[in-house]
């Protein structure tokens, strides 16, 4: 998942994935590998290498306020554009992996006329498994994931065409 | 004699929350009053009758002397206590109280009224035999006049106009030779400033602290100190962290400091809590400079090293009950430290911060004392003073307080409203604090530019809230795929969230 933060006037692009039991939080050309709980509601206990950072979230509308050492950032989610990734329509965003995982089965092939709600594609997780659904009635175009593939968070499974 | 057994506080905010508590815990009856905004203020849900006061503008709620004490009328009040601030040191009200038939919480309006003008204030200290700073207040203002006392007084001067505040119309003189072309320019400005040339002349300190002495007094003559504070942290005239025992005091120097203070609020014929608060410079010689006529804002730290609560004290004190507690019963035990938690900007010039309080996280453990007049949902707005509450700490000794201070701001949320917590912190980890090398100069000396300095958001911050947000986004279908036929139990699971589970 990409996200862009801003705050006074910056724009912070991080990513992030799930996987096994850590985070992987992506900024700045760095990677933390961090492992991390909600110990109450808004407050996190997250382990930074060594670290523990005990941060407090709270949202105000679109708003975000987010404590961690005694500072109180206020912070706001930008639109994501530019170079990382074009922002998805909403509809879109349900033919994206919710979780890194891996490809169970691939329920289409290439060419296919699939209807709203037609299975995709099945992914598991943490013993779960995530049924991708066409988000509308199309024309499958490019299927990116093959069976057992590897996938992550935020990637697209299959690329429809709108019908 | 008996408590009052119906008390009205006439204040807001954390002060209003500390009284109504000490007047619950003696058994008597409270009465807050409010204004428009504050009508969800902690102090309104805690107190036993509330009292609208309307327009939220001060002078026509918490300064509106008439509405208030009809309001203490109605409701059949015996006492108004009135905090600090607001109407706590203005004489006319004392004396309304008086007229009226309800009894203030504090001195006697004579006494407000003298200790009120800081020139007549000082004359009587002096008289009484009390150091005071060595100056000319006279009413002679031509030049030479004031360049013969200048010379009387001595080296460094301080010219300063008597209608003076913010710097304006001061000048420090360093030698003869600039005296009489300083006076000339402060007066000019003196003039153009405040419409008034007057100026006053003061020895000028070198390393000056502001350290003051706690002070009960009952209706009878007995008068006592519970030791000093420490206030020398200052931004802008306005104390942010207290402490005591001060670094700086001896046993011997408390003893001769404490008398003073005895004997100033003797001199005086003071009743009720009061504060004398003195100068004290490099060289350890200690001078009066004005009498707090009521409750301090810094009073818990007294409080936190004596065991002594001075709200029930002011409220048996006023309702005629003689003071029990002897100076030699009275100990200092351990160090205690207050912060003062603003609602206002650092890095927007200390700017009051106006907004709703969206969460709230106070941290506990032993010896942390959180005075506080806020609550989540509440709005903080632009019409009172921006102190949202007080932060109190004690310890075995200074550098345990130091550190356990810090660790509670560090652990002390507001979110919603900016607040001084981080430049609080960034004091009293400043090496110079630690080494308990403090003047009233210590926020210019060292944290002149700190207003400016960004920081932007710090890995810690980005990591944490990418965290949360993939906790919790959107939900998504959850289904065992192999077992989703239409009798499956999976199917009855409805939406799950997915991400942190």
């Amino acid at each position: 998942m990409f996200i862009n933060y801003e705050h006074e006037n910056h724009v912070y692009n991080v990513s992030i994935e799930h996987k096994d039991s850590y985070y992987f939080i992506t900024y700045d050309n760095t990677e933390y590998k961090v492992e991390a709980e909600e110990t109450k509601p808004g407050q996190l206990k997250i382990k930074i290498g060594d670290k523990i950072v005990k941060a407090v979230i709270a949202e105000s509308g679109k708003e975000k306020f987010v404590f961690v050492d005694g500072d109180v950032f206020k912070v706001k989610p930008v639109e994501l554009t530019g170079m990382k990734r074009v922002k998805k329509k909403d509809e879109e965003e349900g033919l994206s992996s919710p979780i890194s995982g891996r490809v169970v089965s691939v329920k289409v092939k290439k060419g296919d006329f699939v209807k709203k709600g037609d299975v995709l594609m099945v992914i598991e997780a943490m013993k779960m498994e995530y049924l991708i659904r066409a988000p509308y009635d199309g024309k499958v175009k490019k299927i990116n994931f093959k069976e057992k593939d590897q996938i992550e968070i935020g990637q697209t499974t299959v690329e429809l065409e709108k019908e | 004699m008996v408590l009052f057994k119906k008390v009205l506080v006439a204040n807001r905010g954390e002060i209003a929350v500390r009284v109504i508590k000490a007047c619950q815990e003696m058994g008597v009856k409270t009465v807050a009053i409010y204004s428009d905004v504050d009508k969800d203020a902690p102090h309104v849900q805690l107190a036993d009758e509330t009292v609208g006061l309307g327009d939220p503008t001060p002078i026509q709620s918490y300064l509106n002397i008439s509405k208030i004490i009809k309001i203490a009328q109605d409701v059949g009040a015996e006492a108004i206590h009135p905090g600090y601030g607001f109407l706590a040191e203005n004489p006319d009200f004392a004396m309304s109280c008086d007229d009226a038939g309800v009894k203030f919480i504090g001195p006697s309006s004579k006494v407000i009224g003298l200790m009120g003008d800081k020139i007549a204030a000082k004359k009587t200290m002096e008289k009484a035999g009390v150091p005071v700073i060595p100056g000319y207040h006279g009413l002679k203002q031509d030049v030479s006049t004031l360049v013969r006392e200048g010379k009387k007084i001595g080296f460094p001067l301080l010219v300063k106009a008597a209608a003076g505040g913010g710097g304006k119309g001061m000048r420090i003189v360093y030698s003869e030779d600039t005296l009489e072309e300083s006076i000339e320019s402060a007066k000019r400005e003196s003039k153009s400033s405040f419409g008034d040339d007057t100026v006053f002349l003061e020895k000028y300190l070198d390393k000056p602290r502001h350290i003051e002495f706690q002070i009960l007094a009952d209706e009878y003559g007995n008068t006592i100190h519970l030791f000093e504070r420490e206030c020398s942290i200052q931004r802008r005239h306005q104390k942010i962290i207290e402490e005591t025992p001060s670094p700086v005091v001896s046993k011997e120097l408390r003893r001769r400091m404490g008398e003073a203070a005895v004997k100033a609020a003797q001199a005086v014929g003071y009743s009720n809590a009061g504060t004398v608060e003195f100068m004290v410079d490099g060289d350890l010689n200690f001078y009066f400079m004005e009498m707090n006529t009521r409750l301090q804002v810094e009073h818990p730290i007294t409080e936190m090293t004596t065991g002594v609560d001075l709200v029930k004290w002011q409220l048996r004190i006023a309702s005629g009950m003689k003071l029990t507690l002897k100076q030699k019963d009275l100990f200092q035990r351990g160090h205690a430290i207050e912060c003062r938690i603003y609602a206002e900007d650092p890095r927007n010039g200390f700017l009051p911060s106006v907004g709703t309080l969206e969460k709230i996280e106070v941290p506990t453990g032993p010896n942390i004392r959180d005075d506080s007049g806020i609550c989540t949902g509440m709005k903080i707005t632009p019409y009172y003073d921006p102190l949202l509450a007080k932060l109190v700490v004690s310890a075995e000794n200074r550098e345990e307080s130091i550190q356990k201070m810090i660790w509670a701001l560090s652990h002390y949320v507001v979110m919603g409203v900016t607040t001084n917590i981080s430049f609080l912190k960034k004091v009293l980890e400043h090496e110079e604090f630690r080494r308990g090398n403090i003047t009233t100069h210590f926020i210019d000396n060292y944290f002149k530019d700190w207003t400016t300095a960004k920081k932007g958001l710090p890995v810690d911050a980005i990591i944490a809230l990418a965290v949360y947000d993939l906790m919790h986004r959107r939900t998504h279908e959850v289904v065992r795929y192999k077992e989703a036929d239409p009798h499956s139990p999976w199917k009855h699971v409805g939406r799950w969230r997915v991400g942190g589970i």
